[in-house]
This record gives structure tokens, sequence and C-alpha cells, in this order.
């Protein structure tokens, strides 16, 4: 059952990502994403990566998409234009599609994983048992994202970048915000402060 | 998992906080806490533009003293203390602290620019200074980060604030464009450096830097090793794509003339150095973790790779100087320079790939010492170029301010009017160029001669140092283009009454004159720069 | 293929790439770019996870994918800040309009 449901979702994932590039609708390509995502997120859930999973339901699906949708309520002038396609550019897609699929078969997709990790997991830095169980304990992560490994204990932890996102992110408010802001106000608010 | 006891923990993180992460991280802290000072005296305090200047300068001054008292570190002898922090995921060793200096002094001299040039309210000055300061934390982060996952954030915060600022000018019609255009590309450029990320990350199974190289040669040594290396090999081409756009090289150039055009030439000069300064200390990292270690087949792809560095440097340096040379507009003129530099720049690393492979190792040539040959001609060149790039942006920005024209048909007569200024220029413009007795000259003999010990590994190296030397006698032509007008150009009427400011005369005097004396004396800079490669090779 | 979980999702990460790069070369819009973007960077999502759960990435996989959302939703932000700029100057989204610089 489970099995059925992890390829189930893998198909409809791809079935979503296939129909964004195939939709001519802006507001179509966004609700195929939403499609696409929300698959995504149902297979971080079937993997044991749950938190993974919610936080992409809510932060991904539930804000940057809508966020992308919103640019185009505000932009477009008719949310229903359609987006054509010159027949150079479908040939160019065409081409270099083959070319990125034919690189994918021969490289990644020629890779027998279960042969290449068998082999690698003899490698002493490796824990097995994470090979085999696949850690799925949510406390883990938090522990790694405060400094704390409980997991491999030599392994790498991510208390900066989980702080340092923090100041970046104030720092996109800024710009969003300088953006966005009207350009008559601003002179305004200049003269009065200065 | 052991039973966690939670006041251990804290007791771990704290005493690790005090002993090594503060001290060691203290710069970026500062950059930090200057970014939130300046947000809150914008809201407590009556903001002016100078204000905000003032805070944002102390800022970066504290930081690059902070530096400073690391600075011991380089040539110390000793295995730097304590390498790996911050859990693994930055490094700190004596080639990344200068690097970050260097940054740090850049993001001074650009901020100083700014403060002096640009004419901008004082809400708007506020949000100049903000992102600028969270770019230069980026690009600090980026410079010294051990973790791959670290580095794709450090390369995201230096360069979401930069698509903004190259928007900055919001009235400009070509500013948004420019923006919009930077945008596109970068978010697909970082999207697809993720995506081979991703995968070399799933293939060895680790995000270290430092890791990577022994857990490459362990795939390569396996019995699946072939397939496995190829797909390796395709990871790394994905990630130099987010590379080669960071540093503005063929193929993936096309951004640099919009984005510089549309940008002001202030935010320019930041955007062409910064990156470069930041991405090549990863990329210098990246590759020595990559080779000279490597077994098997993974051993194989060195030189390989090596030489397909050198064909895009190659690349980079013909097409640069080609396109500048058509160039009317002085900041397009300037981007593809750029280019052309990167392409110098590369052409090191090329020749430390292929030096790093098993054929110099087998070929009798003292590697480590000529390693380390290469990466000291790649930072004395950064450090030259921080100093003459910004330099000629600097004065594309007075030239903007007073004669209103940054194209070679408005600015003529330039350098008549303004004789410190056209001194000035004249010492970026030929150091560019890389004649002697300045600065550029030394960076490019250093990159050129470990060229020259490579080529005995590999002769196609002996072509792509062809190719360097070739385009280093082209590239005069378009750069006496620009001292062409600006001198023998006669100055548009009117314009002879009009005065520099002392401030402007003292900055532009205070960016040439490093130019000229790591020029005349570069003894003590490249000794410098070698003791910060001896730490990285040894 | 074979019926491995592991190269199950390698594959489908391979298409989500694949689709939001021609996303990226077909669409004119810039919203159409965009989302072009996003389905590159859940194709890496999906490989860090799946490497974190079925292979020895651990829970450095879960991590980065945790980054890489927020980093999606900062960069989004900016995107569109700067697309409504272009916006309001041009009244028009079309990457193709902007003919004043030409690389």
């Amino acid at each position: 059952m489970n099995d059925f449901l992890f390829v189930a979702l893998a198909v409809i994932a791809a079935l979503g990502a296939i129909s964004v590039v195939l939709c001519r609708k802006v507001v179509h390509m966004a609700a195929s994403l939403i499609v696409a995502l929300s698959s995504v997120a149902g297979i971080f859930f079937s993997l044991n990566a749950n938190f993974v999973g919610a936080t992409q339901l809510m932060v991904y699906v539930g804000g940057t998409v809508i966020l992308l949708i919103f640019g185009v309520m505000l932009t477009s002038m008719s949310a229903k234009a359609e987006l054509k396609t010159t027949p150079i550019e479908a040939i160019a897609a065409l081409a270099s599609s083959v070319l990125l699929l034919l690189v994918f078969t021969f490289t990644v997709g020629s890779v027998s994983w279960s042969e290449h990790f068998k082999l690698l997991a003899g490698d002493a830095a490796v824990p097995k048992n994470l090979v085999e169980q696949g850690s799925s304990s949510f406390s883990s992560v938090a522990l790694a994202l405060v400094g704390v490994r409980t997991d491999q204990p030599n392994a790498h932890s991510y208390l900066l970048p989980f702080e340092i996102i923090s100041i970046h992110l104030l720092v996109v408010l800024v710009a969003a915000g300088y953006l966005a802001r009207p350009r008559g106000t601003q002179q305004e608010a200049d003269s009065t402060a200065e | 998992m052991q039973p966690l006891d939670f006041s251990t923990v804290i007791q771990t993180l704290t005493q690790n906080a005090q002993n090594v992460w503060m001290p060691h991280f203290f710069p970026e802290v500062v950059v930090c806490v200057t970014i939130v000072l300046i947000l809150l005296a914008s809201i407590c305090l009556k903001r002016t533009a100078r204000t905000t200047f003032a805070l944002a300068l102390i800022g970066l001054l504290v930081a690059l003293c902070g530096i400073g008292s690391q600075l011991n570190v380089v040539g110390s002898g000793v295995s730097a203390n304590p390498g790996e922090y911050f859990g693994g995921v930055l490094i700190w060793d004596g080639f990344t602290v200068p690097v970050r200096g260097m940054l740090l002094l850049f993001a001074i001299l650009a901020l100083s620019l700014s403060g002096s040039t640009m004419k901008f309210g004082a809400r708007d000055a506020t949000d100049f200074y903000t992102l600028l300061l969270g770019s230069t934390l980026g690009l600090l982060v980026l410079a010294q980060s051990n973790n791959l996952l670290m580095a794709f954030v450090g390369f995201e915060m230096a360069s979401i604030p930069g698509y903004a600022l190259v928007g900055f000018q919001r009235h400009r019609l070509r500013s948004s464009e420019a923006s919009l255009k930077y945008l596109l590309y970068g978010a697909a450029a970082s999207g697809v450096m993720l995506y081979g990320i991703s995968l070399l990350s799933g293939l060895t199974g680790t995000l270290s830097v430092s890791q990577l190289g022994s857990h490459v040669a362990a795939i390569g040594s396996q019995a699946t090793g072939a397939t496995a290396s190829h797909a390796v090999i395709f990871s790394l081409l994905l990630i130099f794509v987010g590379f080669a756009f960071k540093l503005s090289l063929v193929p993936f150039h096309f951004w640099a003339p919009d984005a510089f055009e549309g940008a002001s030439a202030e935010v320019a000069g930041f955007l062409s150095v910064g990156g470069k300064v930041a991405t090549f200390s990863l990329l210098v990292r990246m590759s020595l973790a990559l080779s000279g270690s490597m077994t098997g087949e993974a051993a194989k792809l060195v030189l390989p790779l090596g030489i397909g560095l050198g064909v895009v440097a190659m690349a980079s340096v013909t097409f640069g100087n080609l396109a500048a040379y058509f160039q009317k507009n002085v900041k397009r003129l300037l981007a593809y320079s750029t280019i052309a530099h990167s392409g110098y720049m590369l052409m090191a690393v090329a020749a430390l790939l292929v030096l790093r492979s098993p054929e110099g190792a087998s070929s009798g040539i003292d590697v480590k010492q000529v390693t380390q040959q290469c990466i000291e001609g790649l930072v004395f060149y950064l450090f030259v170029y921080v100093f003459m790039n910004i330099g000629a942006f600097g004065l594309t920005a007075l030239m903007r301010n007073h004669f209103g024209s940054e194209d070679l048909e408005g600015v003529k007569g330039f350098g008549r009017v303004f004789p410190i200024h056209g001194a000035c220029l004249v010492v970026c413009v030929f150091s560019l160029v890389g004649l002697p007795p300045l600065g550029g000259f030394w960076g490019k003999f250093v990159v050129f001669y470990s060229l020259f010990m490579a080529s005995k590994i590999s002769t196609f190296m002996m072509v792509v140092l062809l190719v360097g030397g070739l385009n280093t006698v082209f590239s005069l032509f378009y750069y006496i283009g620009i001292l062409k007008a600006v001198f023998l150009g006669e100055p548009r009427e009117g314009s002879s009454s009009l005065v520099a400011a002392s401030s402007e005369n003292g900055l532009a005097m205070l960016i040439a004159l490093p130019i000229l004396l790591l020029g005349m004396f570069p003894g003590a800079a490249t000794d410098f720069a070698s003791e910060m490669a001896r730490s990285l090779v040894r | 293929m074979t019926g491995d979980p592991l190269s199950i999702l390698v594959w489908l990460s391979a298409i989500f790439f694949l689709c939001g790069f021609l996303c990226m070369i077909v669409k004119r819009n810039v919203i159409g770019m965009l989302i072009g973007v996003e389905l590159i960077l859940n194709a890496a999502n999906i490989n860090f996870v799946a490497f974190g759960q079925l292979s020895r990435l651990g829970i450095d996989g879960q991590i980065a994918t945790l980054f890489v959302i927020v980093l999606a939703a900062a960069e989004a932000a900016v995107a569109l800040a700067i697309t409504l700029v272009f916006y309001n100057s041009h009244s028009t989204i079309d990457a193709d309009r902007g003919e004043s610089l030409r690389g």
C-alpha cells in the first residue's frame, strides 16, 4: 500500500511538473505548480521527513506560490493572457531537453544506487544503521540546527546558517520594502527629515 | 540515540561561543550588529544620509580591525587553530583570514565611494547601506565556507541584495530592466548550482568541502566507479555554472554588461569585485580538495577539469576583450573588461588543477611549490584588482557627476578639467592593461608564470598562455581609447569652471596610490600572498 | 530504471529540473520564468531529502531542504518586488520587451 502511494505521488508530481511547462496561461502554470509541490510534500511525508514535508506545504505551497500568484494578479493585464511559443524556441527547447535527458541517462541515471552505497558503506566514517533505517527523528534535525549533532558526532552542525539567515531575511525585507515603496512619498519624507 | 543532557548541551554551546566562535567570527558579528544598528538608528534618531554613512563606515572599520588582530595566523607556521569551526561549516586558516580582510577593505572602499559620489535622500541611504552591508556579509560567509550548503547560503546572501542594488535607481528605466535580467539569470544560475550540490552531496554522502576529496576518491576507487565518476563530473559542472555566473565567465557572462550599465557605477564596481574575491576563494578550496590525493577513476578527471577551465578562461578573455573594443559606454566597456579579467584569474586555477593532476606528480616538477605560486599569483591579482577596478568604476561615477555622461563621447576632456582624476584614471587603466610598473603587471606576470610551469605537463596550457598574452596586448587598444577620449578630446564648453571636491581627489588618490605601491614594491605583498598559499597547500 | 525508490526519486528530480529549465527557456513572462526557478529548486529539494532518508547523507539532507525553502521564499519576495518595479515602468512583464539593454 505504502509503495503504491509512493509511486502514485511520484507520478502525480512528475505530471504536475510537465503540465507547468505545457500550460500556456500563467495562472494554470501556478495551479500545476501547486499540484507538483504538494505531491512532493507527500513524498517527503512518505520518506519519514515529516517536518520538511510540513514546511514544504506551509512555506512553499502556502507562501512562495501564493506570492507568485500575487505577482500574476498585480502585473498581468489579463490573467488569461496566453504565452505563445515560436517554432524556433520550441525546437531549441526540444533539442536542449533531449540533450539534457541523454546526459542524465548516462551520468546520474546509470548509477546503480544500491550497489553504489553498499560499496561506500564499507567506509568507516559512515555509521551503517543510518543507511538502513533512515533517520526520521525530528529532534536530531532540531538539535543540529542549534549546533549539536546526535546522530553523527563528527558531522557538521548548522547553527551558523540558522542564525545568519535571520540577518539575511532582514536585509531582504529592507530590499523588498525599498523597491515596493511608492516613489512620490519618499521625496516628501526626505524633505521633512532634513 | 543516547539520551541528551540539556544542561551539558547548553554548557558546550556557551563554551564554544566564548572561546572559539566569537573571537574568530567577530568581524562578521560586527557587520550583523551594524546592519541592525543602522536600521534602529533610522527609526530612533533624526536620520540623515551622513549619520547612516558614518555608522556603516565605523562598523566596517571595527570589523577590519578585528581581522587585523587575527592576521598573525598568516605565516606563523603552526597549523591554524581552530581550523574548521562553527560546527565545521566555516574554516579559519591563513588563507581565509586575509581574504576576509580583503573583502572588508573592499567594502570600505565601495562604501566611501558611494558615500561621496551618490546623492540620495536619508531614507534611501539607510536602505542602500543596509543592502551593501548585507551583501558584504554574504561574501564574507561565502569566502570562508567549508560546507556546500553554507556556501549556497552565502551565495544567495551576497546575490539577493545585489539584485536590489542594481535596481536601486528606480526612476531609471534601464535600472529596473537591468535588475530584472540580473535577477532572472542569477536565480537560474543559483538554482542550477543548488541542483549540482544536491547531486554531489548525494553521490559522496557529505556536504563538507574539506572531505569532498577523500569521498570522491572513495567513489572512484570502487567497482562502479566509472559511471559514478561521470555523475560526479556532471554535478561539478552544474556547480561550476553558479561560480561562472558569479565570476561572469563566458558563456555565463551575458548579465554583466546589462547589469553594470543599468546599475550606478558604484554598485557596478561593488558587484564586479566582491563576488570575484569570495568566489575564487571557494573555487580554490574546492579545486585543492578535488585534486592531489585522487586515485583510480577519479584521478583521471583532474587533468580534463583543468583543461576545461583553461578553455573557459581563454573564451572569457578573448570574448571580453573583443566585445569591449566596440563599446561606447564606459560602464559597458568596463563590464567586458571585467569578463576578461575573470578569465585571466581563472587561468591560475586551471594551472593549479593541471599541476596537481597525477600527470603532474609524475613529471618531476616540485608540484607543491608551483601550486603555491598559482595561488600566490591569484591572490596578488585579486588584491590589485580590488583597487584598480573600484578606481575605474569610481572615476566613471565622477564623470557622471561632473559631466552628466558615461559615454566615451560625453566624457571628452575629463582628464584636462580634473587633472588629479585623470592621473588616477591613467594609473587604474594602465594597471588593468598590465603595464609595468603597476600592480596589475605583477598579477598577470605571476599568473602567466604558473601557466608556463603547467605547460610542461600539458602543452595545451601553452596555448592558454599564448592567448592570454596576445589578449593583454590587444586590450591595450580599447583601454587607450578611454584615455584618448579623456585627455585628447576637447572639453565641453563651460566645463572648465568645474571644480572637484577635495574629498573626491583624496579618495581617488587613496585608491590609485596602492596600485602604484604594489607595482613598485611588490615584494612585501607577494611574500604575504605566498604565506597565504603556504597555509593552504601544505 | 528499477523499482528502487532512490532511483525513482532521482529521476523525478531530473524531470523537475528539466521542466524548470524548459520553463526558463520557453516562457517569456517573468512570473513563468520564476515558476521555472521554483521547479529547479524543488528538484534539488527532492534530491536532498531522498539522499538524506534513503542513503548516507543523513539529516543533512533535511536541513538543506529547510534552508532552500527559506531562501526560495526570500528570493521570491525580492523577485516579486523587482517585477513590480519593472511592470510599473514598462507596463509589461515580458522579459523580451526590455529592448534598451542588449547583451
